[in-house]
């Protein structure tokens, strides 16, 4: 826990450091917001009848959508970690402290996340809802729904990139799969295109995969379209996810960490 | 007894890669390897509080037989213990009493302040704030940490980063220090505060070190005892003042003349090469003396310069590999 704190901390110095890096990044997440903003009061007026939800609803939508982005961010995640210290070789000096390396990095990721948290995601919230319609949650509930879930939705996160970034010990280089995984990530979470709007066959090929649980559950939590029971399983399948990519994610480094241990890093 | 270790051996399994698309469906369905062993049957014990230096050419197996130390590789076979715990198989108990100073690589991250590095590790080792600001102050002392403690180490230089990463491998106050070829590439300023360095923290604190290095100069200003490994295995193991009168005995005198001269003789001296106006000459340290060449040779030519040079640890260990120098001595330690 200590370790989380001491990590959060340095992330909040760092980012002291790259203030210029900071703002960039609070420009761009805004450029994004304003485009999803205007494409979806675009299409509402076009055709108004044809979505399932109202226009309000769609903008909160697609606007936390984008702003979760500054806490999901997929270049601080611990793939790219691995990734870096592999291509300098310096991951055997990880493996000389007397840490879990998986806990390690957790430690590393959930810490910089808590800042961004803090100091990205909520601003741009409230900036949001001051410029482009973004709403509060209707009850009460849907907000700690929403809550409970994006932390569920930050392990499964987590859990997968870690995944990758075994991937990287193995392969040394991730850059081109990264991107894949990226692409992917963003389009079939529901980040963009809530996954309602998807054809059934998709969607239902969607459902048994964790990515869903990322963006498109604790959104759709935050705006009220999953409720009661829906809302209850979704969150419940969620920490299966958790469960589920946590340990397979142990498995695998164990399996890489004994191999390791025998070949040489 | 701070480290033991009997007959170890490290063997690698390497895949024989065959060319050509035939030879890639081979190694895909059936591989084939050699098998190369790094360490090979090595036996050692070091006592607590001793400053060790263990050399060997590249590829001897000095970072093998380390990393097998510090508990990020598995003995083929062997054993080994540092203050009675495997390293290999208790990897984190392991880490909490050793430090570690790779000179090519650093346990610093890389964009934020030596510092900010610093607290990191107080926490990943559970140092207390106490030990935690005796120890810095110490540093702030011996390294003049406060020197650069803000800066980020990417902008170090390497001296600095070297006296910060001993800083982080000593923070929490380990009882063994692995350092690999710490002065490598540091100026001879900084070479001396670092060697300075480790000598007062092995005496003051009774640290055991291992030290790898290719500096001659390193082993001589620290150590005591040296190990010499060549192919995996101990050819050496012994003292220091005994390696030098044993093995050192052989030097090197460079003159440089005012002119090109042919090659001539000089009594008690081998003339080992010329180069454009420069002439080496090897001689024997109970034959003869600098001073009796340089009259010997100054009374038939002038010299512009001249300069005597010691043996390098490599070519020792060459010879002692080579079974030129073998003596009676090196059975001992």
């Amino acid at each position: 826990m200590r370790l989380f704190w001491s990590f959060a901390r340095q992330s909040f110095q760092s980012r002291a450091m790259y203030r210029f890096d900071f703002w960039m990044e609070i420009i761009s997440v805004f450029f994004s917001i304003y485009a999803v903003y205007w494409i979806w009061n675009t299409l509402f007026a076009q055709s108004p009848g044809s979505f399932e939800i109202s226009l309000a609803q769609m903008t909160t939508y697609a606007v936390l959508g984008m702003a979760m982005e500054t806490i999901f961010l997929p270049w601080i995640g611990p793939q790219v970690y691995i990734s870096e210290q592999m291509k300098h070789g310096l991951l055997e000096m990880d493996l000389m402290k007397p840490v879990d390396f998986q806990f390690h990095l957790f430690a590393r990721n959930a810490g910089e996340t808590f800042f961004r948290f803090f100091l990205l995601f909520i601003p741009t919230l409230l900036v949001s809802a001051y410029f482009f319609d973004f709403k509060l949650p209707a009850t009460f509930l849907d907000g700690a729904y929403f809550l409970v879930s994006v932390f569920f939705a930050y392990m499964i996160l987590f859990g997968l990139n870690f995944l990758m970034g075994m991937i990287s010990i193995v392969t040394i280089n991730i850059e081109s799969i990264s991107w894949a995984y990226q692409g992917v990530l963003r389009f079939l979470s529901g980040q963009v295109v809530p996954l309602w709007m998807f054809p059934a066959s998709i969607a239902g090929v969607l459902a048994v995969l964790p990515f869903q649980s990322i963006y498109y559950v604790p959104i759709s939590l935050y705006i009220g379209e999953l409720q009661g029971v829906d809302a209850v399983r979704a969150i419940a399948i969620q920490a299966v996810w958790v469960v589920v990519l946590m340990g397979l994610g142990r498995f695998v480094w164990s399996r890489i960490y004994s191999k390791m241990m025998v070949q040489g890093g | 007894m701070m480290i033991k270790v009997e007959n170890l051996v490290k063997e690698y399994k390497l895949q024989n890669r065959k060319e050509g698309l035939k030879g890639t469906i081979a190694n895909l369905f059936n591989p084939s390897f050699t098998v190369k062993r790094a360490v090979d049957d090595l036996s050692f014990e070091i006592k607590e509080g001793e400053l060790v230096g263990y050399i060997g050419p590249n590829g001897a197996g000095k970072s093998t037989s380390i990393k097998m130390l510090t508990g990020i590789l598995t003995p083929t076979s062997g054993t080994v213990e540092v203050n009675g715990i495997v390293p290999y198989k208790n990897r984190k108990a392991n880490a909490q009493h050793i430090g570690v100073v790779f000179g090519q690589k650093t346990q610093l991250w890389w964009d934020v302040p030596v510092i900010d590095s610093l607290v990191l590790l107080k926490d990943i080792y559970k140092i207390s704030d106490a030990q935690y600001k005796k120890n810095l102050n110490l540093f702030n002392d011996l390294l003049e940490l406060h020197e650069f403690q803000n800066t980020p180490v990417r902008q170090l230089s390497l001296g600095q980063r070297m006296r910060a990463d001993l800083a982080a491998a000593l923070l929490h106050n380990p009882r063994m220090l692995y350092l690999d070829e710490p002065t490598i590439g540091v100026d001879i300023v900084a070479k001396e505060k670092l060697r300075n360095f480790i000598k007062e923290i092995n005496q003051d604190q009774k640290i055991t070190v291992i030290l790898t290095t290719h500096d001659m100069g390193d082993i001589e200003k620290l150590c005591n005892r040296m190990m010499i490994i060549d192919h995996g295995k101990m050819i050496y193991d012994g003292n220091v003042d005994q390696i030098r009168r044993t093995f050192g005995m052989e030097r090197m005198l460079v003159v440089e003349f005012e002119e090109e001269l042919a090659d001539f003789e000089v009594p008690n001296t081998k003339h080992i090469r010329s180069e454009g106006k420069r002439k080496w000459f090897q001689f024997h340290r109970l034959q003869t003396t600098p001073s009796e060449i340089i009259t010997a040779i100054s009374s038939r030519y002038s010299i512009v310069d001249l300069e005597v040079v010691e043996p390098e640890i490599e070519e020792m260990v060459r010879n002692i590999y080579n079974g030129e120098l073998v003596s009676e001595e090196v059975s001992e330690g």
